[in-house]
């Protein structure tokens, strides 16, 4: 069973449209959601989560959002970028507020998960790095029995070490404790350590829902002498570099022997087809 | 509900909401328009309004297991909890006040004297204000200043017309002022009536709310 299931969701603005993103996220596993700033990453998750009106369906573990809300937002643990909320207000405070929404909240769990990230309930939310308040997000998330944790943006603001310790902590809840997790980033190292699928959004379509490594296996880095080479070789998304030109070639076509062909990176992926796609909408334009 | 109520007095009550409650013994200033006291109970709604946004309360709200449509609604009756009590205190420390000072003290020469009919037209006030301000508010509750500053003409207004009934019409110069003892059956119906229109009022305002609220992107 697929711990979320996404169908059709779209969402239209006066100037962005979340044009119907399927995806799911299979359970035990971890899904990077990617794409550019604007992309509809955050409005993905404001829709998985009914934060904003959107149309198409979700489903929990079997369980419908529409015909259920209540029942599937208890398996749920959203962590919205750290914890934003209640500057001013102790943990102890917040906790004492969150707790009884949740039947399942189990204390001692909660207790465990503080001492573990070094959290002192008697602090106030303003007190908190970025990196703790992410923590204690967390820690909210995981003391009702969240079996599907949604993270918008989890890792950024966080400093390279705190994101690994991040990244730990989230391996260790899948491992451990079953847990399933979409988080939103645009920090691909993130993904490259955590990530098993990857969904890819670019101006509110949807350009990838696979594995990782199905992702990084379909291309190749190519760089080329001339812009003419690289046409030539239908590279995807050519760009001027300092040397040459760069762009992406499906990794079953032919390189040319003035070509030099690397694996590909998430970044590099992202960037040439960010590109491809520019062209494909200038050329519609045109 | 009851956790929702429970969260919003725990995290997004502004110390004003409670403070402004003590302004019930204002109606031991002699010749003061009492009913601006009722203002002061709408001043701590848009503080707490103002302490909601600033805490991102509506969104953190969202995000938990309930229905979205019990948000604006469980801090509706938060507010409705806090102006019944400011109803109470002025109709206790008004009975208090008549009861302890001599009668020719009691005498409001800037509006109607500190009695039930006061409590009557407090409970106008304030439904007015409710039906003004919330769905206007939770259409978008980043917004609190238009919606507020709406509602506090109106209050004013209503103020006004309280004051200007005091001194042009012998219902309110005569039969709903003074002690309560006086004319016990007029200020008894004007109370009622207050409290009526008021429930009516608060009652329109949450079905309004909860519509709106229903809309909104987060």
């Amino acid at each position: 069973m697929n711990a979320l299931e996404v169908k059709e969701l779209t969402k239209v603005y006066p100037e962005f449209t979340l044009d119907k993103i399927s995806f799911c996220v299979p359970q035990g596993h971890i899904v990077g959601l990617i794409g550019r700033n604007g992309a509809g990453k955050s409005t993905t998750i404001k829709g998985i989560l009914r934060l904003i009106a959107a149309e198409g369906d979700v489903s929990v573990f079997g369980k419908n959002m529409g015909e259920d809300e209540m029942a599937v937002k208890q398996m749920i643990g959203y962590v919205g970028g750290g914890f934003r909320y209640y500057p001013r207000n102790t943990l102890s405070a917040i906790r004492k507020a969150y707790a009884p929404f949740y039947p399942t909240w189990e204390q001692g769990k909660y207790e465990r998960l503080l001492a573990q990230f070094k959290l002192s309930e008697r602090k106030k939310v303003k007190e908190l790095s970025e990196g703790m308040k992410v923590k204690f997000a967390l820690a909210l998330a995981l003391s009702h029995g969240a079996k599907l944790l949604i993270m918008d943006e989890p890792t950024s603001g966080l400093d390279p070490l705190s994101r690994e310790e991040f990244c730990d902590i989230v391996l260790q809840l899948v491992r451990e404790d079953g847990v399933s997790v979409l988080f939103s980033t645009h920090i691909t190292s993130d993904l490259m350590r955590i990530a098993d699928d990857i969904v890819y959004i670019s101006q509110g379509k949807l350009l990838a829902a696979c594995p990782l490594k199905e992702l990084l296996g379909k291309y190749r880095l190519a760089r080329f002498s001339s812009l003419k080479d690289a046409t030539t070789a239908k590279a995807i998304g050519v760009k001027a570099v300092k040397e040459g030109y760069e762009g992406l070639l499906l990794c079953d076509m032919q390189v040319a022997t003035s070509a030099a062909a690397t694996d590909a990176t998430i970044d590099n992926i992202i960037v040439h087809l960010e590109k491809a796609n520019e062209e494909g909408i200038c050329a519609e334009f045109d | 509900m009851l956790n929702l109520i429970k969260k919003e007095i725990a995290l997004c009550m502004h110390p004003t909401a409670f403070i402004f409650l003590f302004f019930a013994v204002l109606v031991f200033v002699p010749n003061y328009p009492y009913e601006v006291i009722f203002f002061f109970s709408c001043l701590s709604v848009f503080f707490c309004c103002m302490m909601t946004r600033e805490n991102g309360d509506i969104a953190f709200s969202c995000a938990l297991p309930v229905k979205k449509e019990y948000i604006p609604l469980a801090k509706m009756l938060v507010v409705f909890g806090l102006q019944g009590i400011i109803l109470l205190l002025v109709g206790i420390i008004g009975a208090v006040k008549g009861a302890v000072l001599p009668a020719e003290q009691y005498v409001n020469q800037a509006g109607i004297s500190a009695n039930l009919a006061l409590v009557g037209n407090g409970a106008v006030l304030l439904g007015v204000f409710n039906l003004i301000f919330f769905p206007r508010y939770f259409k978008s509750p980043d917004k609190i200043g238009v919606p507020f500053v709406i509602g506090a003409v109106a209050v004013f207004l209503l103020i006004s017309i309280f004051i200007v009934l005091r001194w042009t019409t012998p219902l309110y110069s005569v039969a709903l002022n003074g002690l309560n003892s006086e004319n016990i059956g007029a200020k008894a119906a004007a109370l009622t009536m207050g409290i009526v229109i008021y429930i009516i009022l608060s009652a329109i305002s949450c079905k309004l709310s909860m519509r709106h609220f229903q809309r909104i992107d987060v």
